[in-house]
């Protein structure tokens, strides 16, 4: 059986991001392997060290410099990878339709999506995915076992946890929990180096046309003000009261 | 490929000193491979994962603990790196190897440990031993399985290791050499499995061997209390007539000064690797700190004497990084030819000068960053609460490691006047071009960057005229005159790191790094023409020749640069980034 797990790249949490004229600035950023993705392929991985007869194929939809992440995927143990290249800024119900064409062709019967993106935070793309396959999905998972053809989940709901029992194939999206991913040996990552790295193009089964462009993108900036109130302390803390409540607007 | 193309390409020891090398020929790490950045990522996630959890009970020195980390980061492949693959390792360029002691810098006293194992305890076996040897211990080594050691210094015999008290004789079965001496500052003594010990046979034949840790008659002396790295394991290792297999001596008989200088010189260059990781960590503390801490209404970051050390301390680990990577890329290249251990190592032997001046300039430049760090947190910096008191403490034994600075630095001097003598390096015409020429004033080079260039190229004027008139008046008693050996060794590694630096900004300009590239590349470069002019200076009234003076005054005029200003913006790029900005 095929597995396949669904991976991106993300700035590294320690990254410090810095705004740039238009959006994000991310020139000397750090990336890594979102650690989301890194549960599916650990998962993956234990699957078959559990002794179920598996291929695992790491998967990637996006830009040029994807492949990082994919090489770290290929280090820490997956057969083999495909990137379908692309700089378009694709929206999550797009890139399920793409990547579910990858999936059939592939005849993959589970798909290990990250639970939600470290960047953007959206947690989209593993229902979608499912919903393009018409398979059936479990998001935030904390715990798999897989029987002959049966995979029994825990996930997490808003109320506490679920126990759930689905049939193959399925998509299954993660959540902090399910295991402790492994990093890279050395021996491994020159293994991967001699791996099956395919390129795809976005286009391969047809033309994407994505749902909704971004025009325009920005994050949070947070400093501090530095300002010193002078004067009469009674003054100073009237105005600190009225900065508060004023400028501020916290009390 | 064939060797001597390899050769061809490469450039020789020391040859910088009189050539420019191209900036396109260097390795920066910006142009790493996508496995050697996975690589230091995998390092530094085993130093998150395994070292830093417990952290404080390695410090605290805790043998099992010890020898369980050094068995996961043999699981991990850290350990291999310079073994050969029939042994369990990977045997890849010298540059992954590095990348990984930066990384584990981080690792505190665990660090002296991890490279006393894998570098100056196993590098003697992949590059002296013979197949029956290596078959024997590699594999432990490589696993973790087996710890090492090495063990060259003694209660008498530090820098002057050939003085080694320690005698081997061969008993009269012949079977078995019977080791007795004493040897001191054995690191992983309290739990290694095997030690290179050297030892002089019959009172003369400077050899080394490999002495397993149950021979009978080997017992261990107390841990030191020392200063710093308390949760290295020191202790002095005891022979007494200790029996070892006459098959265990280690390379030829009467040979072990190669291996001992040899292995050290590849210490010397994971030393100074270490240090860059040191570096960027405070860089990263200092301007956090500074961004933090408050004073007189603002962030002390704003105030110029704090930009002041923070823009220095980011300067000076951008050049020794610069240096350390230009120096294992082109090291990489000559062993990339190189199949036999004795192609090998002469492909190391070839770059002799460069690590004498990098342990210097490493151990020194990290010194100072901890020391300034220290001061940017103030009475916090002092307490032990605070990471920097331990970073202080661990890193004072740096100077003294490896040969002393005082040793690397007379080396540094001693083995290019040696390559000039020996006619592998065209020093002597350079010199005598120096003595008599002229400044330079325009190199090619793109724009930005043609000013440092030229001081550059001045710096290896005066360099070459001090060594050349030094020469001249003492002939070969040069040598004695330690003072003036010391100085041409600082301005010498004042122009690597300085050249370094300026070869990778020219690689990254145009580039979102070049700007402050070339800023930090600036900074090391002025500073260490103003160091150059005194140690010159110092250097020719000892020499006594006015002349020779006059010439360096020529070479080093005034460079017109305001530093403080590039060093106040250097500083904005550290706060910005939130520690080292490349």
């Amino acid at each position: 059986m095929k597995i396949i797990t669904i991976i991106k790249q993300v700035p590294d949490a320690e990254a410090r991001l810095h705004p740039a004229e238009e959006g994000i600035d991310l020139d000397g950023v750090t990336f890594v392997i979102d650690g989301m993705d890194e549960y599916g392929v650990e998962e993956a991985l234990r699957l078959r060290e559990q002794g179920f007869d598996a291929e695992i194929i790491a998967v990637a939809l996006g830009p040029q410099r994807y492949e990082e992440a994919i090489r770290t995927a290929l280090a820490l143990g997956a057969d083999r990878a495909i990137h379908i290249e692309t700089d378009t800024v694709l929206d999550p119900i797009t890139q399920a339709k793409v990547l579910s064409n990858l999936v059939s062709e592939e005849e993959a019967e589970l798909v290990f999506v990250g639970g939600k993106q470290a960047d953007w935070d959206s947690a989209a793309l593993g229902p979608a995915l499912a919903e393009a396959l018409g398979w059936p999905h479990s998001d935030w998972t904390t715990k798999l076992d897989i029987g002959a053809g049966t995979l029994t989940v825990t996930h997490d709901t808003d109320e506490g946890q679920e126990d759930l029992s689905l049939p193959l194939p399925a998509v299954i999206t993660t959540q902090q929990g399910l295991n402790e991913p492994r990093y890279p040996t050395l021996p491994n990552i020159m293994k991967a180096k001699r791996k099956e790295l395919k390129k795809l193009p976005l286009d391969q089964w047809g033309g994407v046309q994505a749902k909704t462009a971004v025009v325009g993108e920005a994050i949070q900036v947070r400093e501090r003000l530095n300002r010193v109130i002078e004067g009469d302390p009674v003054e100073a803390a009237r105005e600190l009261v009225r900065l508060l409540r004023e400028e501020a607007k916290v009390l | 490929m064939a060797v001597t193309d390899k050769r061809s390409t490469a450039p020789q020891g020391g040859s910088f000193l009189i050539e420019r090398h191209r900036a396109e020929s260097i390795l920066i790490p910006e142009a790493f491979s996508d496995e050697l950045k996975m690589m230091g990522q995998a390092a530094e996630q085993y130093v998150e994962r395994e070292i830093k959890p417990d952290f404080e009970a390695l410090e605290a020195l805790d043998y099992e603990l010890s020898v369980q980390k050094i068995r996961k980061a043999g699981d991990q492949g850290l350990l291999g790196i310079d073994v050969p693959e029939a042994y369990g390792g990977l045997d890849i360029e010298k540059t992954a190897s590095m990348l990984v002691t930066e990384k584990l810098a981080q690792a505190g006293s665990f660090n002296v440990t991890f490279n006393a194992h894998s570098g100056i305890g196993t590098l003697p076996l992949v590059y002296f031993g013979t197949p029956e040897q290596q078959a024997k211990y590699l594999p432990g080594l490589v696993s973790g399985e087996k710890i090492a050691a090495y063990c060259l210094s003694e209660p008498g015999s530090g820098s002057d290791a050939l003085g080694a008290k320690t005698r081997a004789l061969l008993n009269d079965a012949g079977t078995h050499y019977l080791l007795s001496g004493t040897k001191m500052w054995i690191s992983n003594a309290g739990f290694a499995d095997l030690f290179t010990v050297f030892a002089k046979v019959d009172g003369e034949h400077f050899s080394a061997f490999l002495v397993e840790r149950d021979t009978p008659g080997l017992s261990l002396g107390a841990e030191e209390k020392k200063m710093g790295i308390k949760g290295s394991s020191t202790r002095p290792l005891i022979l007494e007539n200790a029996e070892v297999p006459k098959e265990n001596l280690l390379g030829e008989l009467g040979r072990g000064h190669v291996i001992a200088f040899q292995i050290l010189n590849l210490g010397r260059l994971k030393l100074a690797a270490g240090a860059i990781g040191g570096c960027k960590e405070m860089v990263r503390l200092a301007s956090g700190y500074a961004q933090e801490r408050q004073q007189f209404g603002k962030a002390i970051a704003e105030f110029g004497l704090i930009q002041e050390k923070i823009g220095k301390m980011s300067a000076e680990t951008f050049a020794l990084e610069s240096a350390i990577y230009r120096l294992t890329g082109a090291m990489d290249e000559h062993l990339a030819g190189a199949l036999t251990q004795a192609e090998k190592l002469a492909a190391i032997g070839e770059y002799v000068v460069e690590y004498s001046l990098l342990k210097v300039a490493g151990s020194e430049i990290l010194d100072r960053t901890i020391d300034e760090a220290l001061q940017v947190y103030g009475g916090y910096g002092f307490s032990a609460e605070y990471p920097i008191e331990l970073a202080y403490r661990n890193s004072r034994i740096n100077r003294i490691f490896e040969g002393t600075n005082e040793i690397n630095r007379l080396l540094t001097s001693g083995q290019l006047l040696k390559r000039a003598m020996k006619g592998q390096l065209e020093l002597m015409g350079a010199a005598q071009a120096a003595i008599q020429g002229e400044p330079v004033t325009d190199v090619s080079a793109p724009e930005p960057l043609v000013d440092a260039f030229v001081a550059v190229e001045n710096m290896k004027r005066a360099a070459l005229l001090v060594a050349g008139l030094g020469a001249g008046r003492y002939m070969q008693a040069l040598e004695q005159e330690q003072e003036l050996m010391a100085r041409v060794a600082d301005m010498v590694a004042g122009i690597y790191l300085a050249e370094s630096a300026l070869l990778r900004s020219e690689r990254l300009l145009g580039s979102n790094r070049g700007e402050i590239s070339n800023l930090l590349a600036k900074i090391v470069t002025f500073e260490a023409f103003d160091q150059a002019r005194v140690l010159g200076s110092e250097a020719l009234r000892r020499i006594g020749n006015r002349d020779g003076l006059a010439k360096l005054e020529s070479y080093l005029s005034d460079h017109g640069v305001d530093l403080i200003a590039l060093r106040r913006k250097a500083a904005e790029s550290s706060y910005q980034q939130g520690g080292y900005p490349l």
